[in-house]
């Protein structure tokens, strides 16, 4: 395949592969240096992907696996930056928060990232159960009971009720 | 019409629209006769719904030129032709370290191992403590030329010392680091006595440049061919030098 078709193939799926990195990273800059690995990445293996793999769960795939990579170096310094940190709560940019204030996104924000990552792949990404149990690399019955979970989560928190049990006071 | 309970996979499957027409019917069929599941797969698919619309919905996020496709392939090139380049740089400097190292080393060695000390100590042996002897005594040129022929290969004429009164006595060889080593001793009527040293170069053909030096009491002089390091050591005083180096340079 000419360069010139695998970048307009890469350059397609761009604004998708930004959106989803910035739910994981909930940084623009991050998200965008991942996708930015994740391109390099895909062209340095490009050769080695076979033919049938589509190209949109492939990415995804890398995109995820580099940023579990990344947190994991991350969790090392954590500690340490920590003490650094004032108050400076991981946010989404404000045009964002806007829309997603009406919307059931700040239902899906409000996810553990597990859960969000899992549906934003099957309602939005349209990835099939098979390709998302191998980017997780658990089996499908996994990713099912696990699409489960999700969908009563996010129900519960569109119905205005709270993912974690609430403490009543007993009279 | 099937009326088993639908998996978990097909619940999923059908919210997602991915069942084919029988087996969406099943579930249907199923959802029909069980209300409460219906109202929450229903609930299910609406929020579905409402995610993509609502994801769709965001804002273009602000172009970004740095991930444009073709930029980071020309990036990736540009590292590639910077590593290849180190590696060149790399490769390059160890071949002048090696070089400049053995170089080094060759010049230590020729420090530690003054030229021709070999033929000065074949000389000492033979000619002055007379503690070995000759494995071969002839006076005949032409018998101590075969001999050497034989031992040293395309090895020079022996030097003609006839008429400075010095006549061949005979030849030993020596063992050395760089092969084996021939010298013919030659003498004059006064026992005088000089002696004619072949030893070959060694596999760093380490050839010598001409020259000469004493050391206690002999003198050697000293030169190469293309083949062979050649050398004649005579007593400083006695021997008259020039006549040596006049015959070595014929030999040469």
């Amino acid at each position: 395949m000419p360069y010139h078709a695998i970048d307009a193939q890469l350059r397609e799926l761009l604004p998708r592969l930004r959106r989803f990195a910035l739910w994981l990273t909930r940084e623009a800059t991050s998200a965008d240096d991942l996708v930015q690995s994740t391109l390099e990445r895909a062209l340095s293996r490009w050769d080695s992907r076979r033919d049938s793999a589509a190209l949109r769960p492939w990415l995804f795939t890398i995109l995820y696996r580099l940023f579990l990579d990344a947190r994991r170096n991350a969790k090392r310094y954590a500690s340490m930056l920590e003490r650094f940190r004032f108050g400076d709560e991981e946010e989404h940019p404000s045009v964002e928060r806007e829309v997603m204030a009406q919307s059931v996104l700040w239902s899906l924000e409000r996810l553990p990232p597990d859960q969000r990552n899992l549906l934003l792949w099957v309602a939005v990404e349209g990835l099939s159960y098979e390709e998302i149990a191998q980017i997780l690399d658990v089996p499908i019955g996994t990713v099912m009971s696990r699409l489960s979970r999700a969908r009563q989560a996010l129900r519960r928190l569109n119905d205005g009720e709270t993912t974690t049990p609430v403490l009543r006071l007993l009279k | 019409m099937n009326t088993t309970i639908p998996s978990e996979y097909e619940i999923h499957a059908y919210i997602d629209g991915r069942l084919d027409e029988s087996r969406r019917q099943a579930v249907e069929f199923y959802l029909a006769q069980h209300p409460e599941r219906a109202e929450e797969v229903r609930a299910w698919q609406r929020d579905t719904q409402r995610l993509r619309a609502a994801y769709g919905a965001l804002p273009a996020m602000a172009d970004n030129p740095a991930l444009d496709p073709a930029r980071i392939r020309a990036r990736r090139w540009q590292r590639f032709r910077a590593r290849l380049a180190m590696a060149a740089m790399l490769v390059l400097s160890l071949c002048i370290g090696g070089f400049g190292g053995w170089q080094v080393h060759g010049w230590r060695f020729a420090r530690a191992m003054p030229p021709m000390g070999d033929a000065m100590a074949a000389y000492r042996m033979v000619a002055v403590n007379q503690s070995v002897p000759l494995d071969v005594v002839s006076e005949e040129d032409s018998v101590l030329q075969a001999w050497l022929d034989k031992h040293i290969e395309r090895t020079a004429r022996l030097p003609d010392l006839h008429d400075a009164g010095y006549h061949p006595i005979g030849g030993r060889l020596f063992a050395t680091d760089q092969g084996p080593a021939a010298m013919v001793l030659y003498k004059d009527a006064e026992g005088h006595a000089i002696s004619f040293y072949v030893r070959p170069p060694g596999p760093m053909r380490d050839l010598l440049p001409s020259g000469q030096r004493a050391d206690g009491g002999l003198l050697a002089q000293y030169g190469s061919d293309r083949s062979y390091n050649y050398a004649m050591v005579s007593r400083v005083d006695g021997t008259d030098k020039r006549l040596v180096a006049q015959a070595l340079e014929r030999v040469i």
